[in-house]
């Protein structure tokens, strides 16, 4: 019971219960009175023109007339319908229906509602009292107590109504309760499931869109999301243990073969210059790793902040042109408009670079690069890295897409694999996808950002320390790379932290 | 150039301690948080190198943070297995000048190390940079050589004005792609290379003297020297 009074059910039953009866009292207050005063004046006119009949009489009659008049009425009425009493000037009762002047009323002309003793029992009575010529005395009065039970009826069904009132909350609430309770009790369960570690569970959702339901709604959308951290996680891991036991092999052979067969100083150098090698391939695969799984867990949204696409391009264009140019290759910017997005620059760099440097790997001399930067009618913007080389041939484009979203492709080779999952790992940190089509003949590879991904952040994930961002935010990121004598890393932090006071 | 080194580790304070002192430089070195707040709070240093996690109480952040509020304005290179963006942002937002991820080459440690100790002794604004006969007027954009003009491409500019700025003076390709491009990753090609022999073959006419050199294993400097 301790549970169901503390429960959101009760209180809000209870609340309502004593709201009806409050309205109840409210409404039947002013009308129990209206009633009452109503009552009492008709009464009090009653006995007044009674009272003034029974003068006219005396007037009429005289002592014995009236006296007589009074005796037969009596002897006539129902029980308690009247009071009488005709007394001389002495308060000696000549008629009437009570056996002395009762010592309660006064002997003075007036209307009077005052408590006496009528045969033997405690009353309440209401009294027109007159003086006659002569000094004679007539009382007419009414008992009250006949009224008596027309109140306890009223205030018996006023009482009757509230009790009804009151069963009907509380089992209303109980039955409410019980109703939340189950609902409750399953994201309950769910949740207490996925605690055990049992991801598979989420909250029960009908198509109904109460609260609850969207409540549920949104705490499986936190699950799936939280899900596919954790699974970022495990490939991570398995990638690293694959990807790294190769070159780790190879450079403990080499070291251990050198320590066996301690070769000349010549070839001993030669051998350790060897392994330093193996490590930087060991370091290399090791970094892009983390940097793919720092991307796919979306941790880098914090740090999206707008950005001019076609400009990002157009610099990565500058960046490799030199390189194009040395292999014989046209590599070119075609863009219409200025692309703009929601994102994180720097990784955007990375992505359009990567997609030129596999390009210019696949590209012989002679062959031409486009990057295109368009923005598309629905304000989404779609950047292209197409080539003239060979291509990926169709049946393998969607096995290879579905092994880049996997991140399975970074296995073996670090460069083209790994790559091109970190375009499609930035692709998609942007709420977008890598597309590989034709050229005809050649690689088109599109990343399309859809254009809402500043409204649609997550923000769940954005992390940004407000106290952090506060502070320094303004020194040196206006001329970020222009003044290399400022160090390049600060003036990039200082840009970084102005990405995350835009956001937050 | 007298440095401090403040790491726990002991094979990666011996390496570093013996490639300062092969490059002529003097080296402190303290293996506790400690003691290196104790000996950077009381000498003088060109340069400190700062390992992030250290035994004792101190960690290497406090410590700089310690530092730069009692005023020492020595210049910081952050030394750390933290690779994440945060962490480095963490490590400059507490008063480091720069940031080495471990594993680190030692040429590219060296070259970080001459260019903080630069950047202090060379401060102010200047319009114009010589090397040798090599003249660029920052203001204008203009490079000549001798009285041989130079047409560059904007990158080409900054990509010349960083190397001079840094004259005689390693600077790794990961230095150049971080302030000249800003470029913040690694692009696995040589693209940077590239870009340095596009510059040479700009700056160095045949009959001029070679004044951008190839350093082995480390990246590049631009000297008038011989």
């Amino acid at each position: 019971m301790n549970k169901f009074l503390r429960s959101s059910a009760f209180t809000l039953a209870f609340g309502y219960v004593a709201f009806g009866i409050a309205a109840l009292i409210l409404f039947a207050a002013p009308l129990w009175y209206a009633y009452y005063v109503t009552l009492q004046d008709a009464r009090r006119e009653g006995l007044r023109t009674d009272s003034q009949r029974l003068t006219e009489i005396f007037r009429r009659q005289g002592v014995s007339g009236l006296s007589t008049y009074i005796d037969n009425r009596v002897g006539m009425q129902i029980p308690g319908e009247r009071i009488l009493l005709f007394a001389d000037s002495t308060l000696h009762p000549l008629s009437g229906n009570l056996p002395s002047w009762p010592a309660s009323v006064p002997a003075e002309s007036g209307e009077y509602d005052l408590p006496i003793t009528l045969s033997g029992s405690n009353t309440r009575a209401m009294f027109v009292e007159n003086e006659l010529p002569g000094g004679y005395r007539l009382l007419v009065g009414r008992d009250q107590a006949l009224f008596a039970p027309l109140a306890a009826r009223f205030w018996f069904g006023l009482a009757a109504a509230i009790a009804v009132l009151s069963i009907a909350g509380v089992v209303g609430g109980l039955m409410i309760r019980r109703a939340v309770l189950m609902r409750v009790d399953g994201i309950h369960n769910t949740v207490q499931a996925i605690v055990r570690g049992d991801w598979s569970h989420r909250l029960p959702t009908k198509a109904a869109s109460d609260e609850l339901n969207t409540l549920s709604m949104t705490i499986n959308g936190m699950l799936d999301q939280i899900e596919q951290l954790l699974h970022g996680v495990r490939d991570v891991s398995n990638s690293i243990a694959h990807d790294l036991r190769t070159p780790l092999a190879e450079l403990r052979s080499r070291l251990e073969e050198l320590s066996l067969t301690r070769p000349e100083a010549e070839e001993t150098f030669a051998e350790i210059d060897g392994a330093v090698v193996d490590v930087d391939r060991v370091i290399l695969i090791f970094n892009a790793l983390l940097r793919l799984a720092e991307i796919d867990t979306g941790m880098r949204r914090s740090g999206f902040v707008p950005v001019n696409a076609a400009d990002v391009a157009r610099q990565a264009v500058d960046f490799y042109l030199p390189a194009a140019e040395l292999k014989g290759v046209t590599l070119s910017y075609r863009g219409t408009g200025p692309g703009h997005l929601s994102g994180d620059p720097v990784l955007l760099a990375q992505a359009i670079g990567n997609l030129i440097d596999n390009a210019l790997k696949y590209t012989s001399a002679g062959g031409a690069i486009s990057v295109e930067v368009h923005e598309l009618a629905d304000s989404s913007v779609q950047i292209t890295v197409a080539d003239d080389g060979p291509g990926i041939p169709d049946e393998e484009k969607p096995k290879v897409s579905a092994r880049f979203y996997r991140g399975d492709a970074s296995r073996g080779t670090p460069g083209v694999g790994l790559g091109l999952t970190l375009v499609a790992s930035v692709a998609k940190v942007h709420s977008g996808a890598l597309e590989l089509g034709d050229n005809h003949p050649g690689l088109r590879a599109t990343m399309v950002i859809a254009a809402q991904t500043a409204g649609a952040l997550p923000t769940v994930l954005a992390s940004a320390d407000p106290a952090e961002a506060g502070e320094n935010a303004v020194t040196g990121a206006a001329n970020v790379g222009a003044t290399s004598a400022h160090g390049g890393s600060r003036a990039a932090a200082d840009a970084h932290n102005l990405r995350i006071r835009s956001v937050s | 150039m007298k440095v401090l080194l403040v790491e726990d580790n002991e094979r990666v304070t011996r390496f570093v301690v013996k490639g300062l002192q092969e490059a002529g430089h003097v080296a402190d070195h303290a293996d506790n948080g400690r003691d290196g707040m104790f000996l950077a709070a009381s000498e003088p240093y060109d340069v400190i190198i700062m390992d992030r996690m250290l035994p004792g109480q101190i960690d290497g952040l406090a410590i700089i943070e310690a530092l730069r509020k009692a005023g020492n304005r020595t210049p910081i290179l952050i030394l750390s297995a933290l690779s994440d963006v945060d962490e480095r942002i963490k490590g400059l937002k507490s008063g480091g000048d720069d940031y080495l991820t471990k594993p680190f080459a030692f040429g590219e440690l060296l070259a970080r190390l001459d260019a903080l100790n630069r950047r202090v002794q060379g401060s102010g604004t200047q319009t114009s940079l010589r090397v040798g006969d090599l003249h660029v007027d920052l203001l204008s954009r203009k490079a000549s050589r001798g009285t041989r003009a130079i047409a560059l491409q904007p990158q080409e500019f900054k990509l010349l004005e960083y190397l001079m700025r840094h004259e005689g003076q390693v600077v790794t390709r990961t230095m150049l792609l971080e302030n000249v491009w800003d470029y913040h990753f690694d692009p696995q090609t040589n693209v940077v290379d590239v870009h340095i022999s596009k510059l040479r073959q700009k700056i160095e006419s045949d009959s001029e003297r070679p004044l951008l050199r190839t350093v082995r294993n480390a990246g590049y400097m631009l000297t008038a020297d011989e």
